[in-house]
């Protein structure tokens, strides 16, 4: 074969790179196989019912933890119903209001502001963005819950479900805020993103037509940029269901499922979601069985974060049409 | 074509074989249960022993936990090497084993500084820590006539051991208690709640109100001196007096500098 000079770096750059990334999909499939080997004991010893409900999941990890040495005698029994739906409500809740806050902020900021606004409001989303979760964490039990334990809470409130559960100011309604203000600003950055890359003849055209600026934003603008807009709430969940530390300090550390029944007291009960519980229940990973339910956990994570990616794909295929960006 | 693919391959397999886990090694195997409040303990002074020039590549460790009861029985039965307790001797256990005390530890139960109450008795901290009585103006000397909230240690804490062991009998504590992961969360949720009340270790006391337990304040000179009655002792068992690398695992837990500082960083140490 003849081949350049120019020929074969080009292949020898190709071999590296393929390489590279051969690596990353090896470290990948390891750390997933990993996981499940460690967490299928868990899985097997309940089944299904892994995810139901029956008696009180706290109760059950003490149970776990405090089996006997004997392999045989391990307990595994455990139903994390409270805890999945603790993760699943906060994730969603937080995401809504971040979709449409940061939408009508990315909004604001790329039409709306006046120059000197978007000097400042620009690289101070960017920055926030980038700010260490144990931070909103800190703020929120230092800041949040108490004046939402002792100032918002009535005493009625709290004496009304005082043989359920104690209202304290760690609750849902707080990790719903501090979860929001996390994740809106990538939410912003991205979406805002999307917005600029706009090609200007379409809004121009629309002007053209007699739309007023609001009108075009609306319905050319956002309505090109919805494959951002989902590819900025895939990563904004993501990152929600990943949130071990903040919402360990401020969701209320009880393995409780939250009653929307309850009225405004749903909004100050407290809960636990699966990355709090493994980070307040780390230190019990030396017990065989109790780790390999920790493990179980981190299993479902770690399945909810592909099963979001492949859905944030597969919701951006009908819209390949219309988008500019995918 | 198909070249440049072997290659690829070729380099991600040798990626994949340096992941791989490196093949066991023919150390003795010294395994551990019993007590889950001294495991913590333990967990910490496996690896500075580890690392140690007396303990390094002397031996591997595994700990499992079960309770005092499972740890005395274990190590009786030859079933493991060490057995760990934070009671002391019964008379039902059985003979022919060696209790080597290795730690003391102290639990207080505190309060916010802004709650009157000063002492409690046992079937105080009983009731209140069940669920029995959850308002304040069930407690003579709060001044409050708020709702209680209870603020206990998750599953694998020690304190909640000893907690559960020191105060409750065999009263179980309410699940609808807040579970913190730490000493610190504890006390920080304490002192931003007013009607929060919870029990730590006697570091801890640092902006809340330490409560005095049967009249004795909960101090460091009072645990040592026996006069506060929540401080228990840990020990490590073995079968018969204790023989080669066990024998120097806890000759170096008792005595060495590091060991101490270790086990002086959270309960009371023996000197």
């Amino acid at each position: 074969m003849n081949e350049s000079a120019a020929a074969r770096s080009e292949r020898r750059a190709e071999r590296s790179l393929g390489a590279l990334s051969s690596l990353v999909l090896v470290l990948i499939a390891a750390m997933c196989t990993f996981v499940l080997l460690k967490a299928w004991p868990s899985f097997s010893h309940n089944g299904p019912m892994w995810f139901g409900w029956g008696g009180n999941v706290d109760d059950q990890l003490t149970a776990i933890f405090n089996s006997p040495a004997n392999p045989a005698k391990w307990d595994y029994t455990i139903r994390t119903w409270p805890i999945l739906y603790a993760t699943a409500l906060v994730t969603i809740i937080s995401v809504g209001i971040g979709i449409v806050v940061s939408t009508l902020a990315a909004v604001f900021i790329v039409e709306f502001a006046p120059d000197s606004a978007k000097r400042v409001v620009s690289p101070v989303i960017r920055l926030l963005a980038a700010v260490p979760s144990v931070i909103y964490g800190l703020i929120g039990i230092l800041v949040l819950v108490p004046f939402v334990g002792n100032h918002l809470i009535s005493e009625g409130r709290k004496n009304a479900v005082t043989f359920v559960v104690q209202l304290s100011g760690a609750s849902l309604g707080v990790a719903v805020v501090i979860l929001t203000i996390m994740i809106t600003p990538i939410m912003v950055a991205i979406i805002a993103d999307a917005f600029r890359a706009v090609p200007n003849g379409w809004k121009e055209g629309a002007i053209a037509l007699g739309a007023n600026r609001w009108r075009v934003m609306w319905t050319v603008v956002v309505r090109s940029a919805r494959p951002a807009i989902i590819a900025a709430a895939v990563i904004a969940a993501a990152r929600a269901i990943g949130e071990g530390i903040m919402l360990a300090m401020v969701s209320g550390s009880v393995g409780f499922a939250p009653n929307p029944m309850d009225g405004i007291t749903f909004v100050f009960e407290p809960m636990r979601p699966y990355a709090a519980t493994i980070v307040d229940n780390a230190e019990g990973l030396s017990v065989k069985p109790f780790g390999q339910t920790i493990y179980a956990m981190a299993a479902v994570l770690l399945f909810a974060s592909l099963m979001l990616s492949l859905g944030g794909n597969l919701a951006k295929r009908p819209l390949r049409k219309y988008g500019v960006r995918l | 074509m198909s070249r440049s693919r072997i290659t690829v391959a070729a380099v991600s397999a040798v990626a994949a074989m340096v992941v791989a886990p490196a093949a066991a090694s023919a150390k003795p195997i010294i395994t551990i249960s019993g007590s889950t409040s001294v495991a913590p303990l333990t967990a910490k002074l496996i690896p500075a022993f580890l690392k140690s020039s007396v303990g390094k590549n002397k031996a591997t460790f595994k700990l499992y936990q079960g309770g005092s009861d499972i740890g005395v029985a274990d190590v009786s039965a030859g079933r493991v090497t060490i057995g760990e307790a934070s009671r002391d001797l019964k008379s039902s256990d059985a003979g022919g084993i060696v209790w080597n005390k290795i730690a003391r530890d102290a639990v207080c139960v505190a309060v916010n500084n802004g709650n009157g109450v000063s002492t409690l008795s046992s079937a105080q901290v009983q009731d209140i820590f069940s669920g029995t009585v959850r308002n304040w103006s069930d407690v003579t000397g709060s001044g409050k006539t708020t709702s209680i909230n209870l603020y206990v240690r998750t599953a694998a804490s020690g304190t909640q051991d000893a907690f559960q062991k020191l105060f409750m009998g065999a009263k179980t504590v309410s699940s609808s208690a807040a579970q913190k992961a730490s000493n610190g969360l504890i006390q920080n949720s304490i002192k931003t709640d007013p009607n929060g009340i919870g029990y730590v270790s006697f570091d801890f006391l640092g902006g809340i109100k330490g409560l005095s337990y049967q009249g004795v304040p909960c101090t460091l000179t009072n645990a040592k001196s026996g006069a506060y009655s929540a401080v228990r002792n840990f020990w490590m068992i073995t079968r018969g007096a204790p023989t080669g690398v066990t024998a120097s695992f806890i000759r170096w837990v008792q005595n060495d500098k590091a060991a101490q500082k270790i086990v002086a960083a959270g309960w009371v140490p023996l000197v």
